[in-house]
């Protein structure tokens, strides 16, 4: 799994490519740390898979910019990854572009 | 190591303890009566074997026809039809117990006459035979019961119930043979039987316990029930004939100063019976296997057994060859011509083991495969046919070391003629496997111990297999990389701190859909059941996961956790 990470005036765009599960879960976890952030854009465009510890990831991430008062926006969400946010009804948590 | 082998192995060591058990309680009694009441208790009792091996032959009929025709279907997630045969199997029991108790009833006087002995031999025969009655029904219960416990997948219970019959047999009839004579012998017999029933409904009280009764009787199935076991079965009863034929020849050609070096023969020949373990442990296995139609770990677990089977001959006969005097110091011989005469037979009898280990193979194996009359076949051709045309040609041409060659010979000589046959009538391509190969090639195996590295790896090898060498849709290779992952790591989590082994089965063999068959031996858990708790996100996403897959079962068989799904 390949991740770029930019930061400039509290907003963060993570570039995420390759398959997010278990043994790479940790490494996007790290990733999404959004400590003095406002807004997060999460770039999935190159994540064709995406297991239940990559959703948790994403579920962490939402609960900190909301206490943060932030908003967290998903781009270029593939199939796959929308079908398994759909499953479990995760999709209403998120923005996508 | 694979699944297959890791399970194979785990029932070994029980077949192999309950086999010897078997043997041991079987010559037991003999030991005791003669001991303890003489040389006039070793002849009833010997009398009595043929009748005693009939006993067993039923015994086995019913027992082994019931835990294949159990097991297979239960590897086609029928368990209706699963228990359908457990109960007939009980049915059959109470049958042939009983019609062979009555039968035994009825003849005892008739029959104990006929075998030509009087006085304290006959009165004793009698006595014993009285007090053996019960044992018709009570060995084809123990039989069917701790064959039925191990098609389950329960070794640790039926091995606890043989030690246990073993013990209670000879303690008991020491004790009674002391008080009762023939009666108090028999009588402890009946105890070990009973006790080892009673350990056996053990399993029924136990979480992992999967079989069940139903409201059903078919004479049919009674019928497929013995059918199906017949090859197998009938090993005990061309073993005693072969025996029997071997006695009239070599008294009538040699005369009876030869008996002592044939006792020694037949003991020899009775490894048989110790070579049953390796195809036994491998039973329930092969059944659900066969029953899931999945050819390739058919083959696998196959193999194994084979590899043993050799092993296993190959060790006996070589350490028979190196020191002989060992099964010639157990028959008590001691003239020093008779002992190497004797020592010469064993040598040349133990070469021809490994023949008897892959004749006992096969014989079972056919039978699990539903080719029982092969089955039936072989071990007739083996254990009878071709050693008598043998033994009386070499006998003849060689004298008496021809004989024991002729039974060294005889095996190979069998398997020979039937490698000839099938080759001739199925044609190469289904020796001795009798396989579906295009059906094998269209099922791919992964094994794995759960591990988050494990796991993931093999979830992204399933989706690049689908997607690049089955040509599957993104969406497809996906949810099924998404389901090995989802349900591995829900597995592990629940078998925290404990090597839990998987086997995830692609079976494309039905051509329109992909059945996943993913099997491991933690905890008794339903990966389908869309009620259970969910207790963490994982569980939540394979509840989901389950509700939109319409196409899963779970069925829990020989001992482990086995999901099938349709994608």
């Amino acid at each position: 799994m390949k991740i770029e990470k930019k930061i400039s005036d509290g907003k963060m765009t993570v570039v995420v490519a390759g398959n997010v599960d278990t043994t790479t879960a940790p490494e996007f976890s790290a990733a999404l740390d959004l400590e003095g952030v406002n807004e997060a854009t999460i770039d999935l465009s190159g994540v064709s898979y995406m297991s239940s510890v990559g959703l948790r990831c994403l579920l962490v991430a939402k609960k900190t910019m909301t206490a943060q008062g932030g908003e967290i926006k998903l781009k270029g969400v593939q199939k796959p990854v929308k079908d398994v946010l759909d499953m479990t009804g995760f999709s209403s948590f998120f923005e996508f572009i | 190591m694979t699944f297959a082998l890791d399970k194979y192995l785990k029932f070994l060591p029980a077949s192999a303890a309950v086999v010897a058990v078997e043997f041991l309680s079987g010559v037991a009694s003999c030991v005791i009566c003669g001991q303890i009441i003489g040389e006039d208790g070793l002849s009833a009792l010997n009398l009595m074997q043929p009748v005693a091996n009939a006993v067993t032959f039923l015994a086995l009929l019913a027992g082994i026809g019931t835990s294949v025709l159990f097991a297979t279907e239960m590897g086609r997630f029928d368990k209706r039809r699963a228990s359908e045969y457990a109960t007939q199997g009980f049915w059959t029991v109470l049958i042939l117990g009983s019609l062979s108790m009555l039968v035994l009833a009825l003849v005892r006087h008739f029959a104990a006459g006929a075998f030509g002995v009087t006085g304290a031999v006959l009165v004793g025969l009698k006595e014993y035979w009285l007090w053996f009655l019960p044992c018709a029904l009570l060995e084809p219960l123990s039989v069917y019961l701790s064959s039925l416990c191990h098609a389950d997948g329960d070794p640790k219970t039926c091995i606890s119930a043989y030690i246990v019959q073993f013990a209670a047999t000879c303690a008991f009839s020491v004790w009674l043979t002391l008080r009762m004579g023939f009666a108090g012998c028999a009588l402890g017999t009946i105890i070990g039987h009973v006790l080892a029933v009673a350990v056996l409904c053990m399993h029924f009280v136990r979480k992992e316990n999967n079989i069940e009764y139903a409201w059903h009787f078919s004479v049919c199935d009674s019928w497929r029930i013995c059918r199906c076991a017949i090859g197998d079965a009938s090993s005990r009863i061309f073993e005693g004939a072969l025996i029997l034929a071997l006695n009239l020849y070599v008294v009538a050609r040699f005369g009876e100063g030869m008996l002592p070096v044939l006792s020694v023969v037949v003991v020899v020949l009775s490894a048989v019976e110790f070579f049953d373990g390796v195809p036994r442990a491998m039973q329930p296995l092969v059944s659900v296997y066969v029953g899931e139609g999945n050819d390739r770990l058919v083959f696998r677990v196959l193999r194994y057994a084979e590899i043993l089977a050799f092993a296993e001959g190959a060790a006996l006969a070589l350490l028979l060859i190196l020191f002989p005097q060992f099964a010639v110091s157990m028959v008590g011989i001691t003239d020093p011509g008779l002992v190497g005469e004797a020592m010469t037979a064993v040598r040349i009898v133990a070469a021809g083991l490994v023949g008897l280990a892959f004749m006992a193979l096969f014989n079972s194996y056919w039978t699990y495969i539903a080719k029982e009359s092969l089955a039936l076949a072989l071990t007739a051709c083996t254990m009878f046919v071709a050693p008598v045309v043998l033994f009386v040609a070499f006998g003849e041409v060689f004298g008496v070391v021809g004989v024991w060659a002729a039974l060294a010979i005889a095996p190979f000589a069998a398997i020979g003629a039937f490698a000839f046959f099938i080759c001739a009538k199925w044609g190469r391509k289904e020796l001795p496997h009798f396989l579906d190969w295009r059906r094998a090639a269209r099922i791919r195996v992964f094994d794995l111990v759960l591990s988050p590295k494990a796991i993931c790896g093999v979830s992204e090898k399933i989706r690049k297999f689908l997607a690049i060498r089955r040509g599957f849709g993104r969406d497809k290779a996906d949810l099924t990389a998404l389901l090995v992952e989802e349900t591995l790591m829900l597995v592990k989590d629940h078998n925290k701190g404990r090597k839990t082994r998987a086997e995830i089965s692609l079976d494309f063999s039905r051509s329109d859909e992909l059945r996943l068959i993913v099997r491991d031996d933690g905890e008794i858990f339903n990966l389908t059941d869309t009620d259970a708790e969910v207790s963490s996100l994982r569980a939540y996403l394979v509840s989901n996961l389950m509700v939109f897959l319409p196409a899963k079962r779970n069925m829990t068989i020989t001992g482990f956790n086995r999901n099938i799904f349709q994608i």
